[in-house]
């Protein structure tokens, strides 16, 4: 029965919440071929063995440790290299999350195996041994079915796309020693900045809530900020137009050009909705709209809007939120 | 002849002689210049001579200043005449008109001498007073210098007072020697009753001496100065079009297909031989940047400048280029100019251009093309003409522009619209309506009467929309059969045009101009002024030939012929102050059809006038493409006019125009006016009988 | 400095696209195509770097069919030497496939730097310069949101999720530039009558085997009407009640 080899990744001494989606995706995918077992590999410093806990309760048969002190920072190569050594192994697909690291190795451990890639999958099936995905194409709106023909196949699949499912298996693991020396990285990482301590990423939080040119000026994303705070488990995001005038960095772009999130909540609080701004969050699950004009085109896409002042409806809704979340 | 006359002689040819030779030089600087065909229409030519020249009517458009002027004119022009037989008494002494006219006409002659003399000397004491008591703002700035207004009045006052104490010293030195006529040398002449005849004869040779030198001498500093309008400003308005509308109001055709090295203008010999010719005729009289909307707003574009600069950077590289031997006497007199081009090296002042090292970016980004310039010189100077080069050199030879102005134009190319709307979008506005779109009717055979070309304000702005809607309720209440192109329309490219895009421009336009062609397009009404002016008189260049009229002018047609079904009670009573659009107004003399419109549709209307209307009217701000640039320096232009037309007392500000709206909407929400901006169209349309549920 | 730019002819990324007949692809009708987005951003970043550098050649390639060659002149006018047209006329979304008909034409030229869009936003994988590097051979940064290059080394930083990272690497190399490094300049008409002259060469695209092909394309499923639930702050508790009982989100 064919096996699944999935790449889970971390950053730093710590796994993902990307990590445990692709093992899900593997998961699927393994049951779509008749049931084989997920292996999932894991590249990190020293000390991330004893992570690896949640990846078995998700549904990896066997966890592929392989710690070295150069995987302190990204070694692009020599975990592009570890992956492909292993995937030689008779694994019937590599799948990997479609996270800037994925996107990265992706194509590296493609080329390795001289298989096919698919990436930005949201959907796998199986039938025989052609392996079929979607994939959003055209900035989200075409939706592109693919035949991937070849074994190895290497699959990539979008952040949010796969839910976490609990699905415990064995998670046996076993240690292995990269397949190429970290330390001779022919692209070096001489720093990483980190973004601001605490600040949940846009990708991996449940809710977020963004901000647009409606509120008049960057001083205002306190309220967004507020708001995200009493929620608890909310990123802030914005639109181009914000970031573009410089009142929030470029990684909380929300849009087509910037990050696409799924979150379960999304609150876009004095955004229009210009078509930019929706392909990138057009797949949350629910949309929450907030703003004084009526005939913004955000409407049409929310599930539920107020229409009003930002600067007396936001703070109204911090106060219902945190007093909706003390009862809990 | 005696000694005397032979010296005379002499001056004479060598004044003459000198005098030639300039006019020979900057005849060349001149036709360093591009050619240019301006001989067609020699009668319509003539007649602006005629009126524009001859009968001063632009000059007169300001009272006192003009007539002031017309005075030292129609005298200059008078006085000529004695000038010559002056100077031919200068040679063959004796000699006078009193031989060649019957006497009744020469004694007017005289007559006529004496009487601007005085009245010349009159306007002259004016003038300086005028200068150096009242001193009106547009004499001042863009480095004026004084000094030449001043040294042309004292000779041409010198040159009065000459002429009339020679006479006054002759009628002591021979009494009785001149006739009743010349009144005012008699008068001179009684004030100096008592002198002894021999020295009185001296005063008389010394004055006609004194005003032989002025005349030759003022006739050979005009090339060194602003009065060397007096010798090319007739020409000027000869060869030029500005009065006229319409088509003559279209920019330069531009021929892409040629192998230029260049596309635009950076330099004089860029320009044309009549640019460099308006160079010459320049008076630095300033009206043209009195009415500037950019120059009254604090930008630094001023109109007087742009032609000044031209005229300095031609005398300045003029003689390097031509190998002019007379340098020894470049403009180094009156022009603080001169002085400055006297400080660069000869390889430094060829390594300058105009566009840079005298005229900036900023003030070419800052006009609004409202031909307000243009409409107020006296001289038929066409200083858009030369701001419209250096802007299609800055796009198409440089690529520098604000950066503002980049999505436009990429917009433009993708989208067929200056602004990102899905040009699926496009007839939206017309949902539930009925209209039917060229391609509906033409697969039935079918052609309407007129194509109703939308634009693109019109079909994507949400306020603009209204007026598409309103214009096209009249349109089906008076049963017009008209069309829309719906979604094959698409941006004419005339902001690309404006903004110096010649090549963009081009595109559109010829794949429109296809479209029309295709289906057979006779006539188009539009509600947009810069649609109408595009379509109806620039696009003959491209070769597309169209009837067509903008929508004040086909509802007033449409109300006279009583077409529309309006209500009949009174209507409201609002007073009203209407804006005139420039492309309307000034580029197409557009300005009672949209008031009698207003009167027609409200029959108690109260049409107030701002202080600056019709073809005086101050520009919203929008046009030459400025409606897709920031505005970051001084006062907005469109606050400008709100405050004027608020001053009226007016309840609406109607409008003709969908950037004319724009403007005016935010000029009066930037002051929490609540006056309201409506098109005449919405006016209109709110009084059609099926309205009546108001 | 010899640097290459591989750049994609796409649609107008504006456009609202409509399935083609067979199903299989969208309705070109009507849809205007242009330089892809990221393609430009790496065609001005290429063109700064060979102004920084001094003497040098910028040589943009692209795989399409012949209107690709319009793209082409394109990135001719904004700056590029000369152009590579590898012809393939059918759409391919094997990005394994495309990297080997590039990286078969790169091969045989030594360049110094090869750069590409981080993604094209059509197929949107990202998958074609991180391949072409590793078929080349060389070190290849992702996502490049700033980048130098002085004495045959290169500095970059790249935008992970919520961080960046600074590498830096030796040349040859490959790149795959993010937005908002540069702003891709406006070609004067001078550059784009002297772009028609520039030398563009057309060979086939040598892609090998396409293993990833497109069975089926559709639009997204239409998201059921929402609804505005109220004006001011007044509608809040409502909304927090909607959010708890029937979207079930809180």
């Amino acid at each position: 029965m064919p096996n699944i080899l999935v790449f889970a990744e971390g950053r730093g001494a710590e796994l993902r919440k990307v990590a445990l989606e692709a093992v899900t995706a593997g998961r699927a995918l393994a049951d779509a071929l008749g049931g084989g077992e997920v292996h999932a590999l894991v590249a990190g410093p020293p000390g991330i063995g004893g992570k690896v806990g949640p990846l078995g309760q998700h549904g990896a048969d066997v966890v592929i440790v392989c710690e070295h002190a150069g995987f302190a920072t990204y070694a692009r190569e020599a975990i592009a290299a570890t992956l492909a050594e292993r995937a030689k192994g008779g694994y019937r697909a590599v799948v990997l999350p479609f996270s800037s690291q994925g996107r990265d190795l992706g194509p590296r451990v493609a080329v390795r195996l001289d298989a096919p890639l698919a990436a930005d999958v949201i959907e796998l099936a199986a039938a025989g041994d052609v392996i079929t995905v979607k994939h959003p194409g055209y900035a989200n709106k075409v939706i592109i079915t693919l035949e991937v023909k070849g074994s190895p196949a290497v699959l990539s699949v979008r952040p949010s796309a796969f839910t976490p499912k609990e699905n415990a298996k064995a998670g046996k693991v076993e240690t292995i020693a990269p397949a190429a020396d970290p330390g001779a990285e022919r692209v070096k990482v001489i720093e990483v900045i980190e973004g601001a301590k605490g600040k949940l990423d846009l990708g991996e939080a449940p809710v977020i809530i963004a901000g647009g040119r409606g509120l008049k000026g960057p001083e205002h994303f306190k309220l967004i900020e507020d708001l995200a705070a009493a929620f608890g488990n909310a990123a802030v995001g914005a639109t181009r137009a914000v970031t573009d005038e410089g009142w929030r960095p470029h990684s909380d772009q929300i849009g087509q050009t910037g990050r696409q999130v799924s979150p379960t909540l999304y609150v876009a609080v004095g955004i229009s909705g210009a078509i930019q701004h929706l392909a990138g969050m057009r797949t949350s699950k629910t949309i929450v709209a907030i703003n004084k004009d009526p005939e913004a085109p955000i409407f049409k896409v929310a599930d539920y809007g107020i229409v009003g002042d930002v600067f007396e409806v936001v703070p109204a809704l911090t106060t219902a939120i945190q007093e909706a979340k003390k009862g809990h | 002849m005696s000694i005397e006359n032979v010296v005379f002689l002499f001056v004479l040819i060598v004044a003459a002689g000198f005098f030639a030779l300039n006019v020979q030089r900057l005849v060349r600087y001149m036709r360093l210049g591009k050619a240019e065909h301006r001989v067609d229409r020699s009668f319509h030519r003539i007649w602006n001579v005629l009126r524009v020249g001859i009968a001063q009517t632009r000059i007169l458009r300001e009272p006192v200043a003009g007539a002031m002027h017309a005075m030292i004119f129609w005298g200059f022009m008078v006085l000529t005449a004695g000038t010559i037989e002056f100077l031919i008494a200068g040679v063959f002494p004796g000699f006078s008109y009193e031989r060649l006219l019957p006497t009744t006409l020469y004694h007017g002659y005289e007559l006529s001498q004496d009487g601007f003399a005085v009245l010349v000397l009159g306007a002259i004491g004016f003038a300086y007073f005028r200068r150096l008591v009242l001193r009106p703002r547009r004499l001042d700035g863009d480095n004026i210098e004084h000094l030449d207004a001043y040294l042309i009045l004292g000779m041409i006052g010198s040159l009065m007072l000459t002429y009339l104490l020679a006479g006054g010293f002759l009628s002591v030195a021979r009494p009785g020697s001149l006739e009743y006529t010349r009144f005012a040398s008699l008068g001179i002449g009684g004030a100096l009753q008592g002198m002894d005849p021999d020295a009185a004869w001296v005063g008389y040779r010394v004055n006609w001496w004194a005003h032989a030198l002025l005349v030759l001498g003022f006739l050979n500093y005009l090339p060194y100065s602003k009065h060397l309008h007096v010798a090319s400003s007739l020409f000027n308005v000869f060869f030029s079009n500005t009065s006229w509308k319409g088509e003559f109001a279209a920019m330069r055709p531009m021929d892409l297909e040629a192998d230029a090295e260049k596309f635009g203008a950076a330099d004089v010999e860029d320009l044309t031989w009549k640019n460099l010719l308006d160079g010459y005729s320049c008076t630095e009289c300033g009206r043209c940047t009195a009415v500037c909307p950019a120059n009254i707003t604090g930008k630094p574009l001023s109109p007087r400048k742009i032609v000044v600069n031209a005229r300095m950077r031609l005398m300045e590289k003029g003689p390097l280029v031509t190998g002019d031997r007379m340098e020894f006497l470049r403009p180094m007199l009156v022009h603080g100019e001169g002085a400055a081009a006297g400080t660069r090296t000869a390889e430094q002042a060829l390594e300058n251009r105009l566009l840079d090292n005298y005229i900036s970016e900023e003030e070419l980004w800052a006009c609004t093309s409202c031909r307000a310039c243009v409409q107020e010189c006296p001289v038929s100077i066409d200083q858009l003409d030369i701001i419209n080069e250096m802007k299609r050199f800055l796009v198409l030879s440089e690529s520098r522009f604000p950066e503002e102005v980049q999505p436009t134009f990429e917009s433009l190319e993708r989208n067929g619209s200056p602004w990102a709307f899905n040009r699926a979008d496009r007839a939206q506005w017309a949902a539930g309506m009925n209209i039917p779109t060229m391609a509906d009717l033409h697969a039935k055979g079918e052609r309407p009467d007129v194509l109703f070309w939308v634009g693109c304000m019109g079909s994507f702005d949400d306020r603009a929309k209204k007026i598409t809607v309103a214009f096209a309720r009249i349109l089906q209440a008076a049963g017009v059969r008209f069309a829309i192109l719906g979604q094959e329309e698409h941006c004419h490219g005339d902001p690309a045009r404006r903004l110096g895009n010649e090549y963009l421009y081009q595109m559109l336009a010829k794949d429109t101009i296809e479209t029309l062609n295709r289906y057979d397009v006779l006539t188009v009404v539009t509600s947009c002024p810069h649609c109408f002016h595009q379509m109806g008189n620039e696009f003959p260049q491209l070769g597309g030939n169209y009837e067509v009229i903008h929508h004040s002018t086909y509802i007033e047609r449409l109300l006279q012929e009583n077409l529309v079904p309006l209500q009949t009670d009174e209507g409201r009573r609002l007073t009203v102050a209407y804006h005139d659009s420039c492309y309307l107004g000034r580029y197409n003399d557009v300005y009672d059809a949209p008031r009698e419109t207003l009167r027609r549709a409200l029959p108690v209307v109260n049409l107030v006038e701002p202080p600056r209307t019709k073809d005086r009217g101050l520009c919203c701000g929008a046009g030459g493409g400025r409606m897709f640039m920031e505005e970051r320096t001084g006062k907005r232009i469109n606050a400008e006019r709100v405050e004027e037309l608020l001053a009226t007392g007016a309840d609406a500000i109607a409008v003709a125009c969908p950037f004319c709206m724009t403007m005016m909407n935010d000029g009066a929400k930037a002051r929490n006016a609540s006056v309201e901006v409506l098109d005449i169209a919405e006016v209109v349309a709110d009084r059609l009988q099926s309205s009546r549920s108001h | 400095m010899k640097i290459a730019v591989c750049i994609k002819r796409t649609p107008d990324s504006e456009s609202r696209f409509k399935i083609a007949a067979t199903g299989s692809g969208i309705d070109e009708a009507g849809l205007k195509f242009d330089m892809d987005d990221f393609a430009s951003y790496a065609v001005e970043v290429g063109l700064q770097l060979n102004e920084k550098q001094g003497p040098g050649e910028v040589t943009v390639f692209a795989v399409g069919p012949d209107a690709v060659q319009e793209t082409l002149r394109k990135a001719m006018s904004m700056g590029a030497d000369k152009a590579v047209h590898l012809k393939s006329d059918a759409p391919v979304f094997d990005g394994i496939a495309v990297a080997r008909a590039l990286a078969t034409e790169l091969k045989a030229a030594a360049f110094d730097l090869v750069l590409f869009g981080k993604y094209a936003f059509d197929t949107s994988g990202g998958i074609v310069g991180t391949a072409t590097a590793e078929l080349l051979g060389v070190p290849c940064v992702t996502a490049a949101s700033k980048i130098e290059i002085a004495g045959g080394k290169g500095t970059a930083r790249r935008e992970l999720e919520g961080a960046g990272e600074m590498v830096e690497f030796a040349l040859p190399a490959v790149v795959t530039i993010d937005e908002g490094i540069a702003r891709p300049r406006y070609p004067s008409l001078k550059n784009i009558m002297a772009a028609k002259k520039k030398p563009l060469e057309t060979k086939p695209a040598q892609l090998g085997e396409v293993r990833v092909s497109v069975k089926k394309m559709e639009l997204p499923p239409d998201r059921p009407p929402g609804r505005v639930i109220g004006n001011g702050a007044a509608a809040v508790p409502e909304l927090v009640k909607l959010l708890q009982t029937e979207a079930k989100v809180l």
